[in-house]
């Protein structure tokens, strides 16, 4: 008597349930038109809004921009908001209040965000307006765009190579930056100091990955280390460059110890505050992008030092020149109503050499076209010429985007991080295991 | 039960007079020793954030311990680099309304499984107990979808209104309440003709006045710590941010200035303590009766 | 259960003996409805619903932001073959539950036993125990961060006043957990306080008692006091599990400020350093699926999760309906 009455009600309960959740999940967030709208007429008051991950000073020179584009359309009034990083856009577009603008400084989700329809695809405005992609370096356009499909615009571009400072360098008796990885090795050998008691006191390079910004991303290209085989499947195990990379790095590890290594790197100071080892002397050559000159500019004007691009690995010596790359991506987030008028802006802070040339001077970032980079308004210290010629190289190169965005990055650091304080025993089966992990993973998301 | 002012002893008879063993006074000793260091060990945290709350930019990335200078305008700093009071306010509503939906909607069912006999009583109390037990995380994709989808993210709507509904862990701590009542209050007032909401808020509401604040008490505090369900709905749009959200974020650009951050904690830590203060016995109250009873 | 409540409005009264005391029920139920009828709601929008929907997506590739596509097992294959990091998230947060468990019982009734003996500012330094459990958990995480910061903490400098290397504490992978530990213990306040009630609660005569027939301190805990305190020590076990089951906030906190990193909830490479120390499971999930687009798999995540926080709560019910038993 009860029961029958108790069954029928947890099925309605049930049913009605499973019908929410079909209709829940259904609903998308916002729908997206197909083809490019057209540009808000001169008479037309669009709003638009910005969301980007700057802050402080790097948000003003942003908005100095942005006024320049509002001075050319005084139709377009902009509303930038600061500290939004890729969580707070992406939580933005699922819950239906995405920016008209979305800049993002990692492009380690431009593989989610075009595969997924987070950013819109840009194709069809590129089409219509027949913007000169040939102006962006091909390393640059690889970034932006994944299995095909344009989502994103580069704005400003990050180029790493090596910093040494001359002073150490001088003291030792080495008179030009090392450009192969065995100078390295030796150069860091004379560099390095130790205290009394045996701990580090100057470390010539520090080779710790995952400290500062050593990543085996942007190691890679020095030893021409390919993420991916021919199929798309991750090729940790089956490019020697790779165990050749993690060979190498063992090397510079065991010169120091590895735990006194740790030791050292736990107590030098924060990546980007004036305390950085490089600014004190800490440490002799490090690896960074070109964003570190205005840092040292700010921080220690008086601190002698070089650039010049990474040295490569022995047996690849002819690619010397080159160097990773990555940057910060702009592009429309799906269900924005102004998208018309979104585009306008995307074109002006990706493609317009003045505004670029203003947020590469500003920000000191590499400006992401050819006619940019070979501006003569561009001011920069003289180390920045390093990182010019770089971005000019043919050998740049950056590393593939991927569904699952970073996760594969992850899983290299990660093993990295095992492999420097001794635990993994078995390169190349470790490599294999990683190698399975990325391709499970990128699975996971894909159809 | 227990209050933490009042010297509760009085269970224990005073221990007749002995002879001061030697061993005695070590005792003694020592377990004073170790009460003494345990309170230094737990003062000593809040101390040193306060002491280099006042440091300066500089002495706070060393390892100093004492400010050489004294810089109380840190804490108005903090107002500057992030909105606090806005913050602050943001906190405060949802606290606040969260507070209240808990009473409006638990005391009844408090009620109901605490004095009113009916069939599945047990199974819906068990219920209750299970609910309380769950993880928040374990349904937060298709709650997050379902707020999603209501284009309601982004506002302290997805956090409020679950308490309207019930709050499984106040139901629990009220009806653990509400059964210590004497049923003779309510036989008196079935007498005079109440009705089952007027025993409630007649009889039962006035005399259990500091059960419910107990609860609403325990309900403030959580939601005002409560980090994960900002950081789910409201994280995406900074001017609805909470304090627990803030502050986790509170970072310049590129790195952590030590001083400033310890200031904003103790911005933040300074309301719970006053509200400590004022309230100490009904907390207390309040969790001797989640425990002692089992 | 939800039958007689809902469906007994029309219920035949076949079954109900025609007495005054049936009419009184009929109009209980009424408002016993009433009453309940919010919680219902509650239960069957943010409980019922969201635990089926949580299956049913775990068995999708679901980004949030298009439909569902039903891709069968794939998920929770990756999650037992695949995926390394959520084997260890299911460590961390398993030895988060057994160690913060037995830490924070264990350090509750020794801090509780002292507090028993102390008679002079008993009030005072009860409050003071207390005090950091209220605490805000960011707030909490912030200041431990601070004080056992390698480099610049006070903990290494005064260790180092002492003549004590300080070890690398939340930037080591092997002490991040136990200083996550500390943290938890410093925060314990509330179950310290609880246990201190039931303590004194027991009589005084057994303690004499034994005291006459010779028996040591630890015979007396172990014998009179344990016994005592059982119902809140179970309390206080579950409790600690599920405070550890959902660990998520200063995992999160300790490990992006750790770390040195500008976000909120850390950089996602970095997040669980050191080397995916701090990663617990809600963490993780929170990752997958909020970062990472893979609220499928993170659904599949919350199911293990949801079953393992089931099992022991089962054990309470059950732990509970004996104790009920008992006393009825």
């Amino acid at each position: 008597m009860r029961t029958p009455r108790r069954a029928a009600l947890a099925r309605a309960a049930t049913c009605s349930a499973g019908a929410l959740v079909l209709l829940l999940s259904a609903c998308t967030a916002g729908g997206g038109t197909t083809g490019a709208q057209d540009a808000p007429t001169a008479d037309q008051k669009v709003s638009l809004t910005v969301y980007s991950a700057f802050a402080d000073r790097e948000l003003g020179i942003l908005n100095k921009v942005l006024d320049g584009f509002h001075a050319a359309h005084p139709n377009i009034t902009i509303n930038s908001q600061g500290s939004q990083d890729d969580d707070k856009i992406t939580q933005a577009i699922r819950g239906g209040n995405p920016p008209d603008v979305a800049i993002s400084f990692s492009t380690d989700n431009i593989g989610q965000f075009c595969s997924s329809g987070a950013w819109q695809d840009l194709k069809p405005y590129i089409d219509r307006d027949k913007t000169d992609l040939s102006q962006i370096p091909k390393a640059v356009q690889d970034y932006t765009q994944f299995n095909g499909k344009r989502c994103a615009m580069p704005m400003l571009a990050d180029v790493y190579g090596l910093y040494y400072n001359k002073d150490l360098f001088a003291a030792k008796g080495i008179t030009a930056p090392p450009k192969t990885m065995s100078e390295l090795l030796e150069d860091t050998k004379k560099l390095t100091e130790f205290n009394p008691d045996g701990s580090i006191k100057v470390a010539g390079f520090i080779p710790q990955f995952g400290f500062y910004a050593n990543h085996p991303q942007i190691w890679a290209p020095q030893f021409g280390a390919k993420w991916l085989d021919g199929n798309g499947k991750s090729d940790l195990a089956t490019d020697p460059a790779w165990t050749e990379m993690f060979n190498f790095q063992k090397q510079l590890v065991d010169f120091y110890g590895w735990e006194k290594l740790q030791k050292f790197t736990a107590g030098l100071g924060q990546e980007y505050s004036p305390d950085h080892a490089f600014n004190k002397g800490q440490v002799a050559i490090m690896f960074d992008g070109e964003y570190r000159t205005a840092f040292l500019k700010s921080d220690v004007p008086n601190l002698n030092y070089d650039t010049a691009p990474s040295p490569v690995a022995d047996d690849k010596a002819d690619t010397y020149g080159g160097g990773y790359t990555t940057g910060t991506i702009i592009g429309i987030p799906k269900g924005v109503k102004n998208a018309g008028a979104a585009w306008e802006l995307i074109k002006y802070l990706s493609m317009d050499t003045n505004a670029l040339v203003q947020l590469a001077n500003g920000l000191g970032n590499v400006p992401s076209t050819k006619a940019a980079l070979h501006s003569t308004d561009l001011k920069m210290p003289a180390q920045f010429n390093t990182f010019l010629k770089i971005f000019d190289n043919p050998n740049l190169a950056n590393n593939p985007a991927s569904p699952n965005g970073g996760a594969y990055l992850k899983t290299a650091e990660d093993l990295g991080s095992s492999w420097q304080s001794g635990q993994v025993k078995d390169l190349h089966a470790a490599f294999a295991q990683a190698d399975k992990t990325i391709d499970d993973a990128k699975a996971l998301g894909g159809n | 039960m227990a209050t933490l002012t009042a010297t509760a002893v009085a269970t224990r008879p005073a221990p007749k007079p002995k002879k001061r063993h030697p061993r005695d006074i070590l005792n003694w000793i020592a377990v004073h020793a170790v009460a003494l260091a345990l309170g230094v060990g737990f003062a000593l945290p809040i101390v040193f954030v306060v002491l280099t709350a006042f440091m300066s930019d500089q002495q706070a990335l060393t390892s100093d311990l004492w400010p050489r200078s004294w810089h109380p305008e840190n804490f108005l700093t903090v107002f500057e680099k992030a909105p606090m009071l806005e913050y602050f306010g943001n906190s405060l509503l949802y606290s606040i309304l969260a507070t209240a939906g808990m009473l409006l909607s638990s005391i009844p069912a408090a009620y109901a499984l605490a004095r009113l006999r009916f069939r599945g009583s047990n199974l819906i109390f068990m219920l209750v107990i299970a609910a309380m037990m769950l993880p928040p995380q374990v349904v937060a994709v298709p709650i997050y979808s379902m707020w999603a989808n209501l284009h309601l993210t982004g506002t302290l709507w997805p956090l409020v209104v679950p308490y309207f509904l019930g709050d499984a862990f106040s139901i629990f701590l009220l009806r653990q309440f509400f059964v210590t009542v004497p049923q003779d209050y309510f036989d008196a007032a079935r007498m005079d003709g109440c009705n089952e909401f007027q025993m409630l808020y007649r009889v039962l509401v006035p005399m259990t006045k500091p059960g419910l604040a107990a609860a609403g008490l325990f309900t403030f505090l959580y939601t005002w710590n409560d980090y994960f369900g900002p950081l789910l709905y409201v994280g995406e749009k900074q001017d609805s941010w909470t304090l627990s959200v803030a502050l986790a974020s509170f970072r310049g650009m590129h790195q952590v200035q030590w001083n400033l951050t310890m200031a904003a904690t103790v911005l933040v830590l300074v309301p719970v303590i006053v509200l400590f203060l004022f309230a100490q016995k009904s907390f207390v109250k309040g969790i001797t009766f989640t425990g002692v009873k089992g | 259960m939800t039958a007689t409540l809902l469906g007994s409005a029309d219920a035949p009264a076949a079954s109900v003996p025609s007495t005054g005391r049936a009419r009184r029920r009929g109009r209980h139920r009424k408002w016993v409805l009433l009453f309940l009828a919010p919680w219902a709601a509650g239960m069957v929008l943010f409980f019922g619903y969201p635990l089926l929907a949580t299956v049913y997506f775990s068995f999708t590739n679901y980004d949030g932001l298009n439909t569902a596509d039903f891709v069968g097992l794939r998920n929770y294959v990756f999650m037992f073959t695949s995926d390394p990091l959520v084997k260890a998230a299911a460590y961390n947060t398993l030895w988060l539950v057994v160690v913060l468990t037995v830490g924070r019982l264990a350090f509750a009734m020794g801090v509780a036993q002292i507090l028993t003996k102390v008679r002079n500012g008993s009030g005072f330094l009860r409050a003071l125990c207390y005090l950091p459990s209220l605490a805000p958990p960011v707030a909490a995480t912030l200041t431990f961060v601070f004080l056992f910061n390698p480099g610049t903490g006070p903990v290494n400098t005064i260790l180092g006043w002492l003549g004590i290397n300080g070890p690398l504490w939340f930037n080591d992978p092997n002490l991040s957990k136990p200083s996550l530990t500390l943290l938890t213990l410093w925060g314990s306040g509330e179950l310290m306080i609880i246990i201190l009630a039931a303590m004194l609660d027991v009589p005084g005569d057994l303690y004499e008692a034994a005291d006459l027939d010779g028996a040591g301190p630890w015979m007396k805990f172990r014998k009179i006091t344990l016994p005592s305190i059982a119902p809140v020590l179970l309390y206080g076990v579950v409790n600690s599990i599920i405070f550890a089951l959902q660990y998520f906030t200063q995992a999160v906190v300790a490990g992006s400020v750790a770390s040195g990193s500008a976000d909120a909830v850390g950089n996602s490479k970095l997040i669980g350093y050191p080397d995916n120390s701090t990663l617990t499971f809600p963490v993780w999930m929170y990752n997958e699926g909020f970062r990472s687009y893979h609220m499928g798999y993170a659904s599949a995540m919350a199911v293990l999760l949801f079953i393992v926080s089931f099992a022991f709560t089962a054990i309470l019910i059950r732990q509970l309906r004996a104790g009920k038993a008992e006393a009825s």
